[in-house]
């Protein structure tokens, strides 16, 4: 039944998918706790301009999505101090003009340019090594990262006005988060494109959170089950000949529908509002 | 026990440069004492606080602290969504002096439980924050400053919001905290309850006044609350409230 | 200048933004000010599952792309109830759930790059049919807005009080939505969902950085939106660049400029941490 991951593709893909669920599963945590699901979307989305000027520019596709990513990271900072706009206003008109721009740039600049498919789809099954290593750098980064700044995102996540005298720094942590979000995404794309980076980065979080006591099970968690859901994606994908990206999109959705509305169904309590 | 541990001399401070949003304020608090903070809503109490904790500039005069600062803020500024039990938040307060690359010991797993023990909330400790009572919010976050352990205590509002039984906890605690040469600094509503402290400050957009609170006089808490002072005979007087928030540049707006 | 009126492509997709952007520029305010922009920006993408399965039945693609989006923005309200939930992870979880559906359902690997083209649609291929139901749509939802105005003004400036005098937010936060989706469905196909969201969210934030009376955010949106249609036409035919992405960015430069001439007054001079300005979404 398991002969699908004999296949070397279907055996990179597989390497793909859990290094990039440690990633997505660690610093999906706290995009869902610190409601970051909008950036993270965003993000990727962003790297377009990017993508486009790589191959005329003659940089390497994932550094120039990075650089794009970055800038767009760098940008909304700044705009979201005009208070009337909104977080995610502010987001959202960032975005708007980074992907004018690169389809701008796409449709009379550079028209042999690639980038719209690959930005939006990727392909687990064409993966190669660089874009794995570039998956368990990131693995490895958001590890550290986690461990190193774990607490500094719980506190300021939790109450943001005393973190200073607990001694974290607020701005070093959120710094740090939005930029591994940025890298996170960037790592993302090859494999599931920028539409659906949110399956591996939001959605298994999403399901745990529903039901995790405490952060560190939150953590594990939302690793385990987005493991779980690669592999079993990838595996029903070989089988009826799918993308793997959509399938995977589709059954963590799913997942998550059950286990809320299982959710409910258990406890006809409303859940108290902060 | 006189030795001074915060102080503020010809403080000037506020949200945009050339806009204070309070003015002239010089005051001491020492080891062992007690300061409430009186003032109207939007007075600038919360204002002082910030500037203590230096995430406000002073645009003139100076802040003098000496020894860390453990802040109480009031406990709607916490998520109540957040998976984090009583036990997880009081641990917080070990976060300054435990390295980054080290996990939160035995020892300090069983002074988050003794500082949870003092603030009655022992059997709590595996409780979600968020399904604790107001005022046991309250008291959690008291606990966390305790396990910060820090010589100067800054609280904003603490029994805004509490009930009967956690205000007595909560004053009964500050006294010990006072006993042990501790300084602090606490923002109220409640006239009489700051004159029963050492030290009353009172502030509204400036100053205006610094003493016992025994020299507290009408013509000082008319400066204070200005028109919003009802007197209610023989020298009691209370201040008009709307309501007990303090909503003054909420940076979640 | 004068052959955007004269030359009979240029006139059918002048007519046809102009028409849209009329409507975007005040719903985009509503979904300003109801911190729904990640909706706006994502909620096409859910529309595949309701076009892929109208073409197999043989329904009408308008039908099918208006009940997928629908049902997802409904999707979107009931789960973003859930206060551990929240409303962007809602829409992320709703949005690519649907999409991988569509992707699944249509059983064909091509699909997606069918759903790129409605992605960077061209309002250059505006068609007489394309501009009724525009018009239709904008008629539709200038009267939706002035019929619920009251209703959206109270539950995106006190949600706590809105029962009380006679409104429940969570279901005006539905009907927005709605509306949204609608207009999405309907006008994506059009102009593509890139302009379409340039159009919902750029004057709507001119207008708002440019004025603090919400009556005049809402008409200021309006005339921004159809504005920026044409001075972008203009630019993409002098210039002989893509519309589409011409008029995004004309929209964005309104934005620009609007916040060039009016600073913003200052945010809490606090020195803020980058995340707390981020979130805040519903």
């Amino acid at each position: 039944m398991l002969e699908a991951f004999d296949l070397p593709f279907m055996q990179r893909a597989l390497v793909a998918v859990l290094l990039l669920s440690v990633a997505g599963g660690l610093l999906g945590a706290w995009v869902v706790l610190r409601r970051l699901a909008f950036f993270s979307h965003a993000v990727g989305t962003a790297t377009f301009p990017g993508l486009v000027v790589a191959a005329p520019w003659g940089i390497a596709a994932p550094l120039a999505a990075l650089g794009s990513a970055l800038l767009f990271t760098a940008g909304l900072t700044r705009l979201i101090r005009d208070p009337r706009l909104g977080p995610d206003g502010a987001t959202g008109l960032l975005v708007v003009a980074a992907l004018a721009l690169g389809a701008l740039l796409a449709s009379d600049v550079y028209p042999a340019g690639t980038g719209v498919d690959q930005l939006l789809f990727g392909t687990l099954l064409g993966l190669d090594d660089a874009d794995l290593w570039l998956a368990a750098a990131v693995a490895a980064g958001a590890l550290v990262l986690t461990l190193a700044l774990g607490r500094t995102w719980l506190a300021t996540g939790f109450e943001p006005q005393t973190a200073r005298t607990l001694g974290v720094s607020r701005a070093r942590g959120d710094w740090a988060l939005l930029a591994g979000l940025a890298v996170a995404v960037v790592a993302m794309l090859p494999a599931v494109g920028a539409l659906l980076a949110a399956t591996l980065l939001v959605v298994p979080a999403a399901t745990v959170r529903l039901v995790a006591r405490s952060v560190p099970q939150l953590l594990a968690g939302s690793v385990l089950l987005g493991a779980t859901e690669g592999v079993v994606a990838l595996w029903f994908a070989y089988e009826l000949d799918l993308p793997p990206g959509p399938v995977l999109a589709l059954l963590s959705g799913v997942i998550f529908g059950v286990v809320a509305l299982g959710q409910a169904a258990a406890a006809r309590r409303p859940v108290p509002v902060p | 026990m006189s030795e001074v541990l915060i102080e503020a001399v010809g403080l000037s401070t506020g949200y945009a440069p050339g806009e204070p949003a309070l003015r002239g304020v010089t005051f001491a608090a020492n080891a062992g004492q007690i300061v409430a903070v009186l003032g109207p809503n939007g007075g600038g109490k919360t204002t002082l606080m910030r500037a203590l904790l230096g995430e406000l500039p002073p645009f003139e005069g100076r802040v003098d602290v000496h020894g860390e600062i453990a802040y109480v803020p009031q406990t709607e500024q916490a998520r109540l969504d957040f998976p984090v039990s009583a036990l997880d938040v009081a641990l917080m307060g070990a976060y300054r002096r435990t390295p980054w690359w080290k996990r939160l010991g035995r020892a300090e797993h069983d002074r988050a439980l003794q500082a949870l023990d003092r603030v009655g909330l022992r059997e709590r400790a595996k409780d979600r924050f968020g399904t604790l009572s107001g005022g046991q919010r309250q008291r959690v976050l008291i606990a966390r400053a305790l396990v910060q352990d820090a010589p100067i205590l800054l609280l904003d509002e603490p029994f805004s919001g509490v009930d009967r039984a956690s205000e007595a906890t909560i004053l009964g605690l500050l006294g010990q905290l006072r006993a042990q040469g501790h300084a602090l600094l606490i923002c109220t509503h409640d006239i009489e309850q700051g004159r029963g402290f050492d030290r009353v400050l009172g502030v509204h957009g400036e100053q205006t006044f610094f003493g016992p609170g025994a020299a507290l006089d009408a013509a000082a808490l008319e400066r204070t609350y200005g028109s919003e002072i009802v007197t209610l005979g023989e020298g009691a007087a209370i201040a008009v409230q709307c309501h007990h928030h303090d909503h003054e540049h909420d940076q979640h707006g | 200048m004068t052959e955007l009126v004269t030359d009979p492509l240029l006139r059918r997709a002048l007519l046809e933004v102009v028409i849209l952007g009329l409507a975007c520029g005040p719903l985009g305010v509503w979904v300003l000010h109801e911190r729904r922009a990640f909706a706006a920006e994502s909620l096409s993408h859910a529309m595949l599952p309701g076009l892929v399965v109208a073409s197999l039945a043989g329904a009408p693609l308008l039908l099918g792309a208006v009940g997928g989006i629908v049902l997802a923005a409904v999707l979107v309200a009931v789960a973003a109830r859930d206060a551990r939930v929240g409303g962007d992870t809602a829409v992320a979880v709703v949005v690519t759930a649907l999409f991988g559906l569509g992707v699944v359902l249509a059983l064909r690997p091509d699909v997606p790059a069918r759903l790129a083209e409605i992605l960077f649609g061209d309002p250059l291929g505006a068609t007489a049919g394309d501009i009724a139901v525009a018009a239709l749509l904008c008629g539709a939802v200038l009267v939706a807005l002035a019929l619920g105005g009251r209703s959206l003004r109270l539950a995106a400036f006190d949600p706590q009080a809105a029962p009380s005098l006679g409104t429940k937010p969570g279901r005006v936060g539905i009907a927005l939505l709605v509306v949204l989706a609608i207009t999405i469905a309907a006008a994506a196909q059009g102009l593509g969902s890139l302009l379409l969201v340039a159009l919902l969210l750029a004057p709507a934030a001119a207008a708002i950085r440019a004025s603090d009376r919400l009556g005049t955010q809402l008409r200021l949106a309006a005339a921004l939106g159809a504005g920026c249609a044409v001075v972008g036409l203009e630019v993409s035919r002098s210039l002989d660049v893509a519309a589409g992405p011409a008029i995004a960015l004309a929209a964005c430069v309104a934005y620009v400029v609007v916040a060039l001439v009016r600073p913003g007054e200052r945010g809490p001079g606090l020195r803020r941490a980058p995340i707390d300005g981020l979130t805040g979404s519903r």
